[in-house]
């Protein structure tokens, strides 16, 4: 973290609008490079948790220990296969549609505040701004979905767009009461409002607030299309769902982006609800950015023993659950809120 | 540089406007409209609204094209591939209006390439959430209170037409 604070310091002195555009460059490559982290990363966590969740081993072998060389395997065996473009494929939508989902979950991480100062855009519109990039990811769903000409992939497209679209609601919902703390949506304000320990963070200044934490997880879930919300790419319904057709480094997009989108949705918990880059303590030495990466890796961690607990729901349970079920709560959380500051007289 | 960012998107989104007139299939039509609407958020984020900016990336190409899209791909027969016909000749000079479009936005760049900031700067805060928010508490209040109405009317007429009758499923 050192050496990124020294870099970005020496970006911010020399700052000629060619240096910006320079130093946007460099925050975008780096952010590649942490969606690149994550799929490296949680492919061998996920494998770990859920063999340690089914009492196994998981991967043992490639690497010295535990198989930590697996996920370099597997790119390795990845950029071997064939890339295969099905014949009656619409083949422009069949290309573009993994580079849109990934551009979708990339542009979001421009607004992830990782340590003070340490944020590639510090817009005002951060909270929002996140929000909107990633529901472009649902579009790229929809092209592979129908570029592929296959009804496995039409159905997972069509259940995909269904669900993220619905629970986009109360997840930007469950975000709206610390708006109203804030009464900002710039990533950092948010996160410097939870300065101190645990009890200033978000989650625990008011019960409402606890509430709208639990909604904005399990939103996230379905938000992601991982189990019990993995209607999209139910393999035993399915196929694969969307990305049935796809092979090699095409379907490596999904899946890094998928990745990369769960750990996005963590962060964005962990900057909104569980103080940002504070440490849990006080006073206690540890440097932000680990803070902050340690805090979503926990909530990532939740969210893959989740994935691997619970069994799959029905696609008319999943709407039932978002439209009945979490979007009044959310409301009400909102409206708690309000009330709640306004009576403790915290209203800013 | 806003200024080659404003005429950079202004130019895309003649283009995908372009195509998406032009296209035969109505899928890549939406998605090149998708397209027309993330270079309108440019332009916008540009002109100092970026509230207005995010708003149309998040309604437009999020929610609303994504309807489209889901429309379009469900009661889409099979793909128009090897239908084509010809242009009637009383259509032709409309040919000219993209090409002449893009050329207006290039020319109008290059007029003044010299200097790259807009000529009037706006205030500081101009387009920020605060202030669209403000507006539409305080100035506009009524007509903001009357719109969601309206949306509550058409949400409920949706639905109580779009409803099946469960003894009479065929109906």
């Amino acid at each position: 973290m050192e050496l990124f604070a020294n870099l970005l310091g020496k970006i911010e002195a020399l700052s000629s609008q060619n240096v910006l555009i320079l130093s946007s460059l460099i925050m975008a490559l780096i952010m590649a490079l942490v969606m690149a982290a994550c799929a490296i990363v949680f492919t061998w966590m996920e494998r770990k948790v859920a063999a340690f969740l089914q009492s196994r081993y998981g991967p043992m072998r490639v690497g010295h220990w535990h198989g930590v060389a697996q996920p370099v395997a597997d790119m390795l065996k990845i950029l071997q296969k064939e890339d295969i473009i099905p014949a009656e494929a619409d083949r422009t939508l069949f290309t573009l549609a993994p580079v849109v989902i990934f551009i979708g979950s990339l542009l979001a991480w421009a607004a992830i505040p990782f340590a003070p100062g340490f944020i590639a855009s510090d817009l005002d519109l951060g909270l929002l701004y996140i929000f909107a990039v990633s529901s472009l990811a649902v579009i790229g769903i929809l092209m592979a979905g129908w570029a592929s000409n296959n009804k496995w992939s039409l159905y997972g497209a069509a259940r995909g767009a269904a669900q993220m679209v619905s629970y986009e609601i109360p997840l930007a919902l469950s975000t709206v009461p610390v708006v109203l703390y804030t009464a900002s949506l710039n990533m950092n304000d948010i996160v410097i409002a939870q300065q101190g320990g645990v009890a200033n963070w978000f989650l625990f200044r008011d019960p409402f607030l606890f509430v709208a934490f639990v909604v904005y997880f399990i939103c996230s879930i379905a938000e992601v299309n991982r189990g019990p919300f993995d209607m999209p790419e139910t393999e035993s319904e399915l196929v694969a769902g969307y990305h049935t057709e796809y092979t090699g480094m095409r379907w490596a997009f999904f899946f890094l982006s998928e990745y990369a989108n769960l750990f996005l949705v963590s962060c964005i918990a962990t900057a909104v609800f569980l103080g940002g880059w504070w440490a849990p303590i006080p006073g206690l030495p540890l440097a932000p950015a680990l803070n902050f990466i340690v805090k979503s890796v926990l909530l990532v961690f939740l969210h893959m023993w989740v994935r691997w607990t619970l069994p799959r729901l029905r696609v008319d349970q999943l709407m039932y659950l978002c439209w009945k079920v979490m979007i009044p709560i959310a409301l009400i959380c909102v409206i708690g809120s309000g009330i709640w500051l306004m009576v403790s007289g915290q209203a800013s | 540089m806003e200024v080659i960012l404003f005429y950079f998107c202004g130019a895309l989104m003649v283009i995908a406007g372009a195509m998406m007139v032009l296209s035969r299939n109505a899928v890549v039509a939406a998605c090149w409209l998708i397209f027309a609407f993330i270079n309108a958020a440019g332009i916008y984020a540009t002109l100092s609204a970026p509230f207005l900016a995010v708003l149309q990336v998040l309604v437009y190409a999020g929610a609303i094209m994504v309807l489209f899209l889901f429309v379009v791909m469900m009661l889409q027969g099979p793909v128009l591939a090897g239908e084509r016909r010809r242009l009637r000749p009383w259509l032709w000079p409309f040919l000219l209006l993209p090409p002449l479009a893009i050329l207006l936005t290039v020319a109008g760049f290059l007029r003044r390439a010299d200097n790259t900031s807009f000529p009037v700067a706006a205030p500081a805060g101009f387009g920020s959430a605060e202030q669209v928010a403000g507006l539409l508490l305080s100035r506009y209040l009524l007509a903001f209170e009357l719109i969601s109405i309206v949306l509550i009317v058409a949400i409920i007429g949706s639905l109580a037409l779009g409803k099946v009758d469960r003894r009479q499923p065929w109906k």
